[in-house]
């Protein structure tokens, strides 16, 4: 276990860097000058200037990479251009808001999305199964912005559920609570509908394996088949599936985050491409990368206790 | 992750013993019998048949190719223009001159949905064009190589599938504009690795197999082997994720419309007229329900067509292409 822990840490500390590297070069993706475009048409040389001083891009840029990659290990990543602030203090101030969003989010997708996952292909071919699956095809076919959309008009408006807008925790914590639901809700539909989907499929592979029909040979009780053999050794790939969906729901959690004009790591990100904020949309893409790569690793983990084979290779 | 490193599953194993050495030239409707020997292709002449005779698959294609129809003649379908409004009719209710409302410009809504149709579909095609032929080749090669060339593109594959697909897109199209052609490259950036993936798995079982070892022996050039024979063999799985791609391309899509940074206003797109009619949800909420089932609409049909291929061409690889797509 210690070898596998230390192969999984490995290659999280590759991956890291990796995205360091390809955060830097996505800035430099901008078509002409990085300053000339943060400040606008209108800026004056002079400020283009100093800025491109400020950000170092008067320097090659290999120098400029390796100053990055420096900066970015001790947590520093710029200054807003817009606020002057740093640009990772900026991003933190809304890591809470996102936290709770995607933790609860990922928590509804997870409750709902495994267990029908299961009982659809358990009953593969029955009116269950049907039913779950055409669900599903359209929890992942209609747009998350619009589920969300048509989730406040008719739970907020029509039927007055749920405040519309908005998410004040300042008024205490059920408040916060009452406006974090809706759009926890809606972003655990739409992830809910991918990990039903591939955790049938899971499902199916392993129910279709001949020790199973062995089991039903002998008579084990369906219920034991089902929870102890089939779940257990399909537990993997329901993992896997979990795990792949994380990075999907933070991408939808900027869009569910914007439709419910919520603050987070999303809209933030936003109001930074809007104001041509690149260094903030650079530490926010980091960020999110960052964790990916962090839950990712820790699901790397989790294989190797679920499954014991997996330590040795 | 180790999920990719643990060995494929073997692709449909029946037909491992006749592979062919000569394949017949690639039909996207008809793909199954690249894995079957001419004479296998004969005593079985219903297989075409039955995978037509799929309702996903074929509801899928027909509601696609409406959906194509709609996009090519739209100058011919839509009722009004939509660019130019009548503000004396702005916010109207659905009327037999407007069968789907006006929106705040006056425009007709039923004809935004129309020309809107083109945006996403031209992304789509475009999307799966590009990042079919770069990640198939990418993910071939890989696969095929392998050694270190294999050992750093998962490496690669690994970072690039660490960025969250659509929030990638977002970063590039923040930076190269939004432009039909830097939302292409953007979404297709997102989503190469992802079929790269399911390439190098396929190929990886492909590899061993007898077939390859006779080119060898017959003394075919590896580059050759890889043209002819590997990839041509490793394409059903691939079309199928390929599907899936243009289903999440076209969300994608929508999702960067809705948020301002898609195909600019005032061309129609799927995304910015449900950013329009969010304005107005309460008092004409058919404005932007309507676009949003445009969009359901196509990506069910071809999430539809997805499956439906995964179910006729191999069963196997289920599990494989759909986690890797997201």
């Amino acid at each position: 276990m210690a070898r596998y822990l230390a192969r999984c840490l490995a290659q999280l500390l590759v991956t890291v860097i990796g995205v360091v590297t390809i955060t830097f070069f996505l800035m430099r993706a901008i078509p002409g000058d990085p300053a000339t475009y943060m400040l606008g048409d209108f800026a004056t040389a002079e400020s283009v200037a100093a800025l491109r001083a400020k950000l170092g891009l008067d320097r090659p840029a290999i120098e400029q990479y390796f100053l990055f990659v420096r900066r970015a290990a001790t947590g520093d990543l710029g200054n807003s251009v817009v606020t002057g602030q740093a640009a990772l203090t900026e991003i933190m101030q809304s890591v809470p808001w996102s936290v709770s969003l995607a933790f609860w989010g990922m928590a509804i997708a997870i409750a709902l999305g495994v267990p029908l996952g299961v009982v659809s292909a358990n009953r593969q071919g029955t009116w269950v199964d049907t039913a779950v699956m055409i669900i599903a095809l359209g929890g992942i076919s209609f747009p998350v912005f619009w589920i969300g959309l048509v989730a406040i008009l008719g739970l907020s408006h029509w039927a007055g559920l749920f405040p519309t807008l908005g998410a004040s925790s300042a008024e205490g914590f059920w408040t916060g609570v009452h406006h974090l639901t809706l759009p926890a809700l809606v972003l655990g539909v739409s992830v809910a509908a991918y990990i039903a989907r591939l955790t049938r499929s899971a499902m199916l592979e392993v129910l279709g394996q001949d020790y199973i029909r062995v089991a039903r040979a002998m008579g084990v009780p369906e219920r034991r088949i089902l929870y102890r053999l089939a779940l257990r050794n399909a537990l993997v790939p329901i993992l896997a599936v979990i795990s792949v969906t994380f990075a999907w729901a933070l991408g939808n959690a900027i869009l569910v985050e914007v439709v419910f004009s919520r603050p987070g790591i999303g809209s933030t990100i936003m109001k930074a491409v809007l104001s041509r904020d690149y260094q903030l949309v650079q530490a926010g893409l980091l960020l999110l990368a960052t964790a990916v790569v962090l839950v990712n690793t820790g699901f790397d983990i989790l294989y190797g206790v679920v499954d014991p084979r997996l330590r040795t290779r | 992750m180790s999920e990719e490193r643990s060995s494929p599953a073997p692709l449909a194993e029946a037909s491992l013993a006749e592979a062919p050495l000569n394949v017949a030239p690639l039909n996207v409707l008809n793909v199954a019998p690249l894995n079957v020997a001419p004479e296998t292709m004969a005593r079985r002449p219903g297989r075409f048949a039955r995978q037509l005779s799929h309702p996903g698959l074929m509801g899928g294609m027909i509601v696609l190719l409406l959906m194509m129809i709609v996009a090519l003649a739209a100058p011919w379908l839509a009722p009004h223009s939509p660019l130019v409004g009548d503000l004396m009719v702005a916010q109207a209710s659905p009327s037999l001159k407007y069968p789907l409302g006006t929106d705040q410009f006056g425009r007709c809504v039923l004809s935004r949905l129309i020309w809107g149709s083109r945006v996403s579909l031209q992304v789509a095609l475009w999307v799966v064009v590009l990042s079919l032929s770069i990640g198939t080749l990418i993910g071939a090669v890989a696969g095929y190589v392998g050694g270190w060339v294999e050992r750093m593109f998962t490496t690669l594959n690994d970072i690039l599938l660490a960025f969250p697909g659509f929030l990638l897109a977002l970063a590039i199209v923040a930076a190269r504009g939004s432009s039909l052609d830097s939302i292409v490259l953007a979404v297709s950036i997102a989503y190469v690795p992802r079929v790269a993936v399911v390439m190098r798995a396929v190929v990886l079982t492909i590899r061993p197999r007898p077939f390859i070892e006779a080119s060898h022996a017959i003394g075919m050039s590896g580059l050759r082997i890889l043209f002819r024979h590997v990839i041509p063999n490793a394409m059903p799985p691939v079309i199928v994720v390929a599907t899936v791609s243009a289903a999440t391309a076209i969300l994608a899509e929508a999702g960067l419309s809705f948020l301002g940074l898609g195909v600019q206003p005032p061309t129609p797109t799927w995304g910015n007229i449900i950013a329009d009619g969010q304005a107005m949800l309460v008092d004409h909420p058919l404005v932007s329900v309507a676009a949003g089932l445009c969009i359901a609409v196509t990506v069910i049909a071809l999430n539809l067509m997805g499956d439906g291929l995964r179910d006729t061409l191999d069963p196997q690889m289920r599990r494989q292409t759909g986690a890797r797509m997201l």
